[in-house]
């Protein structure tokens, strides 16, 4: 056990973070369009030719760095597939073109990356990744990610060898850290927010009832993180579940106290919380979309 | 103690259903509009009126502008009705609630002439300057300052949050009139037209849906003194007592019951499996949209009797914000990855229980206000 980067995942975080701050972060998304981007190919090309994207290559290479790195990512609003690809794809055991959407088999409707996909996974028995044949449509979307509507997918594309339950663990601890990105840039923003704004001649993050609703959160955040970091190091079925029910609950808490506590600033699209916090919503659905996470977290402790 | 409706609010409620039907045939669009929105607000302009023309713009009023003399438990039928079907009056329910009534109150004959009879006949919009970018919870501390100059105020300073602003007939507009008094004190109201030389109107893009907000930026408008409402430098009282019954003049449970039904019966028509869990996230949110509904009658009922404003409509505010929350849970447990879909209940839903904390008193301040006064907590 060892809590602190080692000074591999020091470097990498630190070269990971130039990048981002250069060509990501909340202005870039805005550029793209705010809460309705277009897929950041050009990030996504650095984040590969930086080699970032390919932290984990295998199935049994550990993905602790890749987690890290993604974190990063959602922290800086990154509008491209980086979970699908820095955690989900080493399980694959295949090259993958270029952005990928994952859908779990028979889901149909919004998903996120749909329309700007090369390839889609389909968690099912087999798991599969087809090629849309027909170009996807782009689904009128404001939660912050580039969305597409799935329909008919073509047949094919078995990925033989592949458990669908693994893909379904590394989907979770994805999902889980992604929340994890967001949600503290949101609390980042609400702490500062609540010390520099003054109502009654002081700071509104003096009164003790905003200190306990962000002090909860942070808990709820860490816990989660933590969590989906343990996750991704040891790869494991339970440890997916926990991080990411834990982190859903916590997106609801944090989701709703970061916006409360910003007033009417929180409602405007010229400020940047609603590109972290709509996002979750999003998130949310992906992750219950998946099979309910505490479900899936109580059926991995007992038989019930 | 007793929970039945007299047989007159059962006969007005069954009145006003079989036109709201008429009006609004089966699933009215506008519904779904967002309250606040220019669509809204449009729509209102026509809607009011055939209100109007039924005497059920402003019953609650009395004869003398056109009222016929409601009781608050129809006047609370109409408001929970017209929420249900997503508040059709748009921005004119504030008119009748209380900026006509405030006027009434405090408003010299030529104001009444001059500013009742339109919100009477349902066609003014008006929008309530209150808000700065310094004063929001801490509203007495506004500073947009208004200087008289002969017969005139001389006005400058800005508004922000203005829902409305940019369709507006009128403002009903708080001012400093005195910065050297006590805050509380020094304050006035100011009926502001619109169309004002001086004033500037900005549209702020907000994210709960279409919602029209604008900030208002005042450089030497000129307003007549003659359209100050109620004593220079006693503008606080005078809109203190506007807005104390207006805590649950907006029925945001019975909005909340309606989109919970629409979602469920969205996923009904779809063949959408409903799991057990959705089923208790329903039903959780319909509890809670129920209590609200108990919590606000029992403030009506206090006003029925003539009881001075409570604490309890504090209550009630906050079990209408839980109920919002819990709604938009279901709604978002429903659908699933609809909710990606812009426009989608679950999405507006969601965006709308964000806004029910902040709009018109914080949640933070609701329940600051059921410690002290409610449950009589000591002052920090
Ligand atoms: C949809 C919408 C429509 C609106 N329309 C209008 C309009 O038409 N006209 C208008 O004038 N305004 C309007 N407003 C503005 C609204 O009145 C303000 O947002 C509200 O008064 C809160 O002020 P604020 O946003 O500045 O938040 P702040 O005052 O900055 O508060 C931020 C946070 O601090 C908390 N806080 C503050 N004081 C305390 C305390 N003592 N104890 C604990 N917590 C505290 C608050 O509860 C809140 O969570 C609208 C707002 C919204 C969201």
């Amino acid at each position: 056990m060892d809590f602190a980067l080692n000074s591999d995942q020091q470097a990498v975080l630190e070269a990971v973070g130039t990048l981002l701050s250069r060509h990501a972060g909340p202005a870039r998304l805005q550029q793209l369009g705010g809460d309705e981007p277009d897929y950041d190919h050009d990030l996504e090309k650095r984040l590969l030719e930086a080699g970032f994207l390919d932290l984990a290559t295998t199935r049994s290479t550990c993905r602790l760095d890749a987690a890290l790195v993604l974190e990063a990512v959602s922290g800086a609003l990154g509008s491209c597939a980086a979970g699908w690809r820095l955690l989900v794809a080493p399980t694959l055991d295949t090259d993958l073109p270029g952005p990928v959407a994952l859908v779990p088999d028979g889901r149909r409707g919004p998903v996120r990356f749909a329309a700007d996909a090369d390839a889609i996974v389909v968690i099912g028995s087999p798991v599969r990744l087809v090629r849309p044949d027909r170009s996807i449509a782009r689904v009128r979307s404001r939660l912050g990610w580039p969305v597409g509507e799935v329909r008919e997918l073509p047949a094919g594309g078995d990925l033989d060898g592949v458990d669908p339950a693994e893909v379904r663990t590394w989907a979770r601890t994805a999902l889980a850290v992604e929340m994890v990105g967001a949600m503290q840039l949101a609390l980042d923003m609400t702490v500062r927010h609540v010390s520099d704004r003054r109502q009654f001649d002081r700071a509104i993050g003096s009164f003790q009832a905003v200190q306990h609703g962000l002090a909860e959160c942070s808990v709820a955040v860490e816990g989660a993180r933590w969590l989906a970091l343990e996750a991704a190091f040891t790869g494991s079925a339970a440890a997916a579940a926990a991080s990411l029910t834990h982190a859903v609950d916590a997106s609801r808490l944090v989701f709703g106290r970061v916006h409360q506590y910003h007033g009417a600033m929180g409602f405007t699209r010229e400020y940047d919380l609603h590109l972290a916090t709509m996002r979750l919503l999003a998130l949310r659905s992906e992750a219950e979309a998946l099979g309910s996470p505490a479900a899936a977290c109580a059926a991995e402790h007992w038989t019930i | 103690m007793e929970f039945d409706w007299a047989e007159e609010d059962v006969s007005y409620r069954s009145e006003l259903q079989a036109f709201l039907q008429d009006e609004l045939p089966g699933r009215w669009e506008g519904a779904t509009a967002v309250l606040g929105s220019a669509e809204n607000a449009e729509y209102s302009r026509r809607f009011a009126g055939l209100l109007a023309d039924e005497g059920w713009l402003t019953p609650h009023w009395p004869a003398e502008w056109g009222g016929t003399g409601a009781t608050p438990w129809m006047l609370a039928v109409l408001g929970e009705e017209l929420w249900s079907r997503g508040e059709p009056r748009g921005p004119q329910y504030m008119n009748v609630n209380w900026i006509g009534p405030s006027i009434m109150a405090h408003g010299t004959a030529e104001q009444c002439e001059r500013y009742l009879p339109p919100i009477a006949a349902g066609d003014v919009i008006w929008c309530q300057g209150f808000s700065e970018p310094e004063a929001g919870t801490d509203l007495a501390s506004l500073r947009t300052r208004a200087v008289p100059d002969g017969d005139h105020y001389v006005v400058n300073g800005s508004k922000i949050w203005t829902s409305y602003g940019d369709i507006a007939d009128h403002c009903y507009l708080l001012v400093r009139t005195d910065p050297g008094a006590e805050r509380h004190h020094g304050i006035s109201v100011l009926l502001m037209d619109m169309d004002s030389p001086g004033l500037e109107v900005r549209p702020i893009p907000g994210m709960v849906g279409e919602h029209s907000f604008t900030e208002l930026f005042l450089s030497d408008v000129r307003v007549p003194a003659a359209n100050r409402l109620g004593p220079e430098n006693e503008g606080w009282a005078v809109v203190r007592e506007a807005l104390s019954f207006e805590r649950v003049g907006a029925p945001r449970w019975a909005r909340a019951a309606y989109v919970l039904d629409e979602t469920l019966q969205w996923a009904r028509e779809l063949g959408r499996v409903i799991e057990e869990s959705t089923v208790e996230a329903v039903g959780r949110a319909k509890a809670a949209c129920e209590a609200a509904r108990m919590l606000c009658y029992r403030v009506i009922d206090e006003r029925a009797r003539d009881l001075p404003p409570s604490p309890h409509a504090n209550v009630a505010r906050v079990a209408m914000v839980q109920a919002e929350r819990l709604t938009a849970d279901a709604c978002a447990a429903l659908q699933g990855n609809e909710i990606m879909r812009y426009g989608s209940s679950s999405d507006l839903q969601t965006r709308k229980s964000l806004a029910a904390g902040v709009a018109a008193g914080t949640y933070e301040v609701q329940l600051n206000l059921v410690a002290r006064r409610h449950l009589g907590l000591p002052k920090s």
